[in-house]
């Protein structure tokens, strides 16, 4: 028998994941930058990004259950001076092809904006979920209306794989939006659905 | 034995099903009544127990939950040939957890185990009982002996663990480690290891004992391929390596690392630390996690020869030059900003030369200088520069912009940076104001020029300039310190106010705001915009310090409240979670995050504000309840009479408390424990006062350490004043001794004591200063800053001299109510206008009336009740109880003291009614008259008519609509009318507490 904990898990629903505050197409510049694996003390350093009102403070078991689960999906960049940057968290999840890396959030501080931060954690996350488990994709939640957010994705190679209704509080419409990863050979897993889903009709949180 | 397919604990599913679906669905009751059906069925089913003492807890019957809980065990214990499943078990552990009864739950499960041995499911379920204890021993104990029941991996990397927490939360000797060592090693040679994370506990383990040759040849055996991603296993190496001395080994490794990923700052620093030798870099010792602060090295002993030092320095710049070539034109800031560091290190050695050091710079600000995290990055380099060259460095940079040929985005972002190097290196301090003030304008002009560049933004997306704004409030806010006129404090927030008001979203303005506000006594006003600020979760642990410190001392008692029980909660949930959490980290095998999350629970539960909020709250608790001597009481012995804040008191030398908040986000100004710039002379600072608050840090924590050591004596001493004061007229009238109150007195008498060690004197002087300042013979000011510690000390002193056992000393009730009479009107004489005094100190004076006259309130509350004759305590003004012969032996003197209260506290609230009554548009002209300055002349005003001018002049076809409808209904009118109102709301809380504490006396003088 597998234990069940009692630890309360937000549904997705009503949290607002990768929030993502954009990068200009003209940035080249390079964060010069430490990323390493999000540790408990950052919490208590993370405030100037979290203060930003589009990036959500969970409750601790949400960032807890995610290090204790995922630690390779959780990480962190530092500037000079150990300020933090801005962060990722996400896990792995599914079963046979829909086994995929998943962001459940990526956010940069304001200082540390424009300059392809939110790129370099994303894509360390498609590697971890490439390489180390062999996903065969990664897939994350935006809403509709994020048109900047959206447009980033767009060019780290992620689609439109599709719409789910009223997925932010009842109110927003979310896209569900993939990467294929290697694995996925034929790519399969991003050709997009013809009709939108509720989210009773999504097969995880 | 385990749940057959379809059972429950026993009964089968189907049975048990309803009552599952409606706990589910919360019908509590439905569920309660299925559950007694199924008990009438199944009556010798410890299950069917649990179940119901589920149901009965989560509709908050605890006590009945507990009984049935109970049962429940000694059914479990008594049936023999009832089956023991992890169902019922886990069930049971769930109530007893949330009834607090951790213990029972462990011992059903060790009861399981020994009645089932080698049952893993059980052992597990212990397991967790052990966690959830922090038994480390015992968590040791059973992983132990499930790895010899299943030999596998997992158990013995969780015996490993609890061996570890023993050393690291525990008090294990370190020796415990070669144990852990050893299993390791004899598991390893047998099995292997298969999980990378077994493998960073095993290297982690040497690490730990110094062994640090065994954890490299480790990495680099076999087991090494277990970390699968090439950079991370060199990172550790090169650490290994460096940590045993082995610079020159560990400096090629992150060379490696580098040519992989140029962009490592922190690899960077690591190799140059081995290149040079030098051993800040990897502190030695066991620490169990990753450092994660680099240390950044200004020690000027470095140990090399000239030549071996030339050689390093020319080895890494030969390497960085290499790095930016590898580059090519995709421009990577690492090389640069090694170069940096490089000639950063020569001049800490006596070799570099500030003129390159300079040279760099500007090259670095002609790539980088227009992104926000400029001035930042620069900082550390800018500290070895001697003052004169760093004017020459801002004259230069000045320089750069102005002949730079880039886009119009990024000659802003330049500009923004110059004056943010401008504030990080303190140069405005000796300018003289006009200059100040041509600072302020020449910003403030920028934030409004650039408008138009943020026209097509979103209004959730960050504007380009914003930080214009905080600058200049903080300009403008150095601009009031110097000269003290209003005007540009008030300028401050309208710049603020103006900024939220194109972008509601900008925290930066939030916290400023709520700071210019606090200081100006407008608190409502500075907690609603703490408030905007959405603080939840982790960070009310590192952001609320910004609002806790002004609101304790306030007159707003149901917000502080609210405060210090959200946070609390927070807390609270986060301990009772935190042991479950670990040991979903255990299951899933991230043996790294099992330590982690243990030390961090240790770390919030040793937090200084979290100690801070209990006691605070408690004493609060007793204020919003001292109206009525029956509830004081009753908080107090929820309190356990103040006696678990004593053991508080005692162990908190012992307990290193920790100090999490994020200090970074903190203007300079504010004040910080128990310093106020602003409200200080104006001193010019040769540099930036953060450097110097840095310093302050450790001096701030030992002082609050002291304080939460002092204040959480506070509930004790009342709790026994009240005792001796109640028995003394019990005396009076039964002349009955009894044992307990001898020992009441000599309690307080040795609370006292320590109380007035706090005060740094022996009890003896500090009785006499006492008596001798009220009765005139020396000054009030001797007891500053400390007064209202001082006189709570005597008003606990009075109370215990009316009960103290023979022991005669200098106080009676006529001297103490002088002294507080001395010490209300002091400070009501020396109260100014708030409107045109900011940083007038109204929370002393809040406080006096808040605690000594509110505890001074209680005491006498204790003395009347005792007094009167039971039967009559609650009858008001009834002539019959008047004449009885006890209460002709009340003193008269308490008679007086009321009075004397009753005069004091109507004194604050004359004045305060003085002060509300004041006409709210007088108070607003006047505000508005500060910054009222002639055109072109000197003083506050210009930054104002500049915001005016934009509100007058926006235009949407220049700025976009949104911006333009935002800005034109701004008035600066409408924000001094804000600030004036929210004084006034302030001034009225405080003005209904010493209201009802009016009322109260005057009730208790009908009484007597």
């Amino acid at each position: 028998m597998i234990y069940v904990l009692k630890i309360y898990i937000p549904p997705t629903s009503s949290i607002s994941p990768t929030v993502a505050r954009i990068e200009r197409a003209t940035a080249r510049a390079r964060e010069m930058t430490t990323i390493r694996r999000f540790c408990c003390d950052d919490l208590l350093r993370f405030s100037s990004v979290n203060l930003d009102h589009l990036t959500e403070t969970f409750n601790m078991s949400f960032y807890m259950t995610y290090l204790a689960r995922w630690p390779d999906y959780f990480h962190v960049a530092e500037a000079p001076g150990n300020r933090v940057m801005g962060y990722i968290m996400g896990k792995v999840e599914g079963q046979g092809e829909s086994w995929h890396g998943h962001v459940t959030a990526v956010t940069v501080a304001p200082e540390f904006r424009r300059q392809q931060l939110a790129k370099k954690l994303m894509n360390l996350l498609e590697d971890i979920s490439d390489k180390i488990d062999k996903a065969y994709f990664v897939d994350l939640f935006v809403r509709a209306s994020n048109t900047p957010a959206i447009k980033m994705y767009e060019k780290l190679e992620y689609v439109i794989y599709r719409r789910v209704l009223r997925y932010y509080s009842g109110e927003e419409d979310g896209l569900d939006m993939r990467k294929a990863l290697s694995r996925d050979v034929e790519k399969k897993s991003i050709i997009p659905l013809k009709r939108p889903v509720t989210p009773d009709e999504l097969e995880y949180d | 034995m385990a749940s057959k397919f379809g059972m429950a604990g026993g009964i089968p599913e189907r049975r048990v099903r309803p009552v599952w679906d409606a706990i589910d669905s919360r019908q509590f009751k439905n569920a309660l009544k299925l559950s007694t059906t199924l008990l009438s069925k199944y009556p010798n089913s410890s299950y069917a127990l649990a179940l119901k003492a589920l149901i009965l807890e989560r509709m908050g019957k605890l006590e009945e939950a507990l009984s049935v809980c109970i049962n429940a065990k000694e059914l479990l214990y008594k049936n023999d040939l009832i089956l023991i499943d992890d169902l019922t078990l886990s069930t049971l552990q769930i109530v007893f957890q949330r009834l607090d009864h951790l213990d029972m739950a462990t011992s059903c499960y060790e009861y399981a185990c020994g009645k089932f041995p080698n049952n893993l499911e059980l052992m597990m379920g212990l397991f967790n009982c052990y966690v959830r204890e922090y038994s480390f021993v015992k968590q040791q104990q059973i992983a132990i002996k499930m790895y010899k029941i299943a030999g596998e991996e997992r158990f013995l990397l969780w015996a490993v663990c609890s061996i570890q927490l023993q050393v690291f939360c525990g008090n294990g000797g370190e020796k415990l480690l070669q144990l852990a060592e050893g299993l390791l090693k004899k598991h390893i040679a047998s099995h292997s290891l298969h999980e990378p994370e077994a493998l960073s506990v095993y290297i982690s383990l040497l690490e730990q004992q110094a062994k640090y040759g065994d954890a490299t040849e480790v990495l680099s055996g076999n087991l090494g391929s277990l970390i699968m991603i090439e950079v991370d296993k060199l990172r550790i190496q090169g650490r290994l390596l460096a940590r045993a001395g082995d610079y020159g080994g560990a400096a090629d490794i992150f060379q490696k690392v580098l040519t992989l990923c140029p962009d490592d700052w922190e690899c960077f620093l690591h190799y140059l630390g081995c290149l040079l030798e030098d051993d800040c870099i990897f502190p030695s010792g066991t620490n169990t996690t990753p450092s994660n602060s680099i240390h950044v090295s200004t020690s000027i002993d470095c140990n090399l020869s000239d030549d071996v030092f030339d050689s390093r320095i020319s080895r890494a710049s030969e390497f960085v030059e290499k790095l930016k070539a590898e580059a090519g034109s995709d421009s990577i800031r690492n090389p640069d900003l090694a170069n940096l560091e490089i000639e950063r290190r020569k001049i800490i050695f006596g070799k570099g030369s500030y003129d390159k050091l300079m040279e760099d710079i500007i090259l670095f600000f002609s790539r980088f200088g227009h992104l926000a995290c400029f001035s930042a990055d620069v900082a550390v380099f800018l500290q070895v520069l001697p003052g004169d060259k760093k004017n020459q460095l801002l004259e230069k940079l000045a320089k750069r912009i102005a002949s730079s040929a880039t886009s119009s985005k990024n000659v802003l972002g330049q500009h923004i940076t110059l004056f943010k190097i401008r504030e990080l290196i303190g140069d405005m301090f000796p300018l003289p104001e006009g200059d100040l003030v041509g600072f302020a304008v020449q910003m403030t002009e920028m934030y409004c020029q650039n408008l138009p560049l943020s026209k097509d933004l979103d209004v959730q997306e960050s504007m380009f300039g914003e930080e214009f704004l905080s600058m200049t409030c903080n300009v403008l806010v150095q601009l009031f310190w110097r000269t003290k006129h209003i005007g540009y404090l008030l300028e401050a927030i309208m710049v603020l106010e103006l900024g939220l008001t194109v972008r509601r979203y900008v925290w930066q303005y939030k916290i400023l705001l709520l700071h210019l506000y606090s200081y100006w006594n407008a608190l409502p006003l500075a907690y609603e915009r703490y408030k905007s600020l959405d603080v939840k979760n982790i960070l009310l642990e590192t952001v609320s310090h910004h609002i806790l410190p002004q609101m304790l001392t306030s007159p707003l008692l149901v917000d502080t409240s609210d405060l210090l029980k959200g946070y609390s909660r927070f807390m609270d949930e986060h301990f009772k979670e935190s042991a479950d959490l670990t040991f979903l980290a255990y299951r899933h095998r991230n043996y790294s995050k099992v330590i982690e999350f243990v030390q961090f629970k240790e770390r919030l539960q040793r937090s200084s504000q979290y100690l801070t909020a209990k006691i605070e709250g408690s004493i609060l608790n007793l204020k919003r309840n001292a109206n009525s001597i029956e509830q004081a009481e009753s908080v107090l012995k929820s309190l356990n009479f103040g006696s678990d804040f004593l053991d508080v008191s005692n162990e908190i030398q012992s307990k290193k408390l920790t100090f999490n908040e994020d200090l970074q986000l903190r203007p300079w100004w504010t004040p910080s424990y128990d310093k106020n710039y602003l409200s200080g002379p104006y001193e010019s600072m040769s540099n930036y006062p953060r450097e110097t608050l840095r310093n302050d840090v450790k001096e701030m924590e030992s002082k609050v350490t002291r304080t939460i050591e002092k204040r959480s004596l506070l509930p004790r001493m009342i709790h026994l004043s009240i005792q001796c004061a109640s028995s003394s007229v019990k005396v009076n009238s039964n002349s009955d001794i009894n044992g307990f109150d001898s020992k009441a007195s000599s309690e307080l008498k040795s609370l006292l004591e320590s109380y007035a060690k706090f005060l740094q004197l022996p009890f003896h002087d500090a009785v006499e200063l006492v008596t001798s300042v009220a009765s005139g013979q020396k000054p009030l000011e001797v007891f500053s800053p400390n007064l209202i510690d001082w006189m709570n000390f005597a008003v606990c002193l009075n109370a215990w001299n009316l009960n103290s056992n023979g022991i005669t000393i200098p106080m009676n009730w006529e001297l103490l109510c002088s002294l507080l009479q001395q010490s209300v009107s002091s400070k009501i004489k020396t109260a100014k206008p708030l409107v045109s005094f900011p940083g007038t100190d109204l929370s002393i004076l809040v406080q006096l009336v808040m605690e000594p006259l509110t505890w001074h309130g209680l005491i006498i509350q204790s003395c009347v009740r005792s007094a009167l004759p039971s039967g009559k305590k609650k009858k008001k003004g009834g002539g019959g109880g008047t004449s009885d012969q006890s209460n002709t032996q009340l003193s008269s003197s308490i008679k007086n003291s009321i009075v004397s209260l009753n005069n004091t506290i109507d004194e604050v609230s004359k004045s305060l009614k003085e002060q509300i009554n004041k006409s709210v548009d007088g108070d607003i002209d006047i505000l508005l008259s500060s910054i009222n300055c002639v055109d072109g002349g000197p003083g506050p005003g210009k930054v104002v008519r500049i915001l005016e001018k934009l509100v007058s002049s926006v235009d949407d076809l220049e700025v976009g609509e949104r911006i333009c409808h935002a800005v034109k209904p701004w008035k600066a009118a409408d924000v001094a009318r804000k600030m004036v109102t929210a004084q006034g709301t302030a001034l009225t809380d405080f003005l209904n507490v010493c209201d009802s504490k009016i009322k109260v006396l005057q009730g208790l003088k009908l009484q007597i």
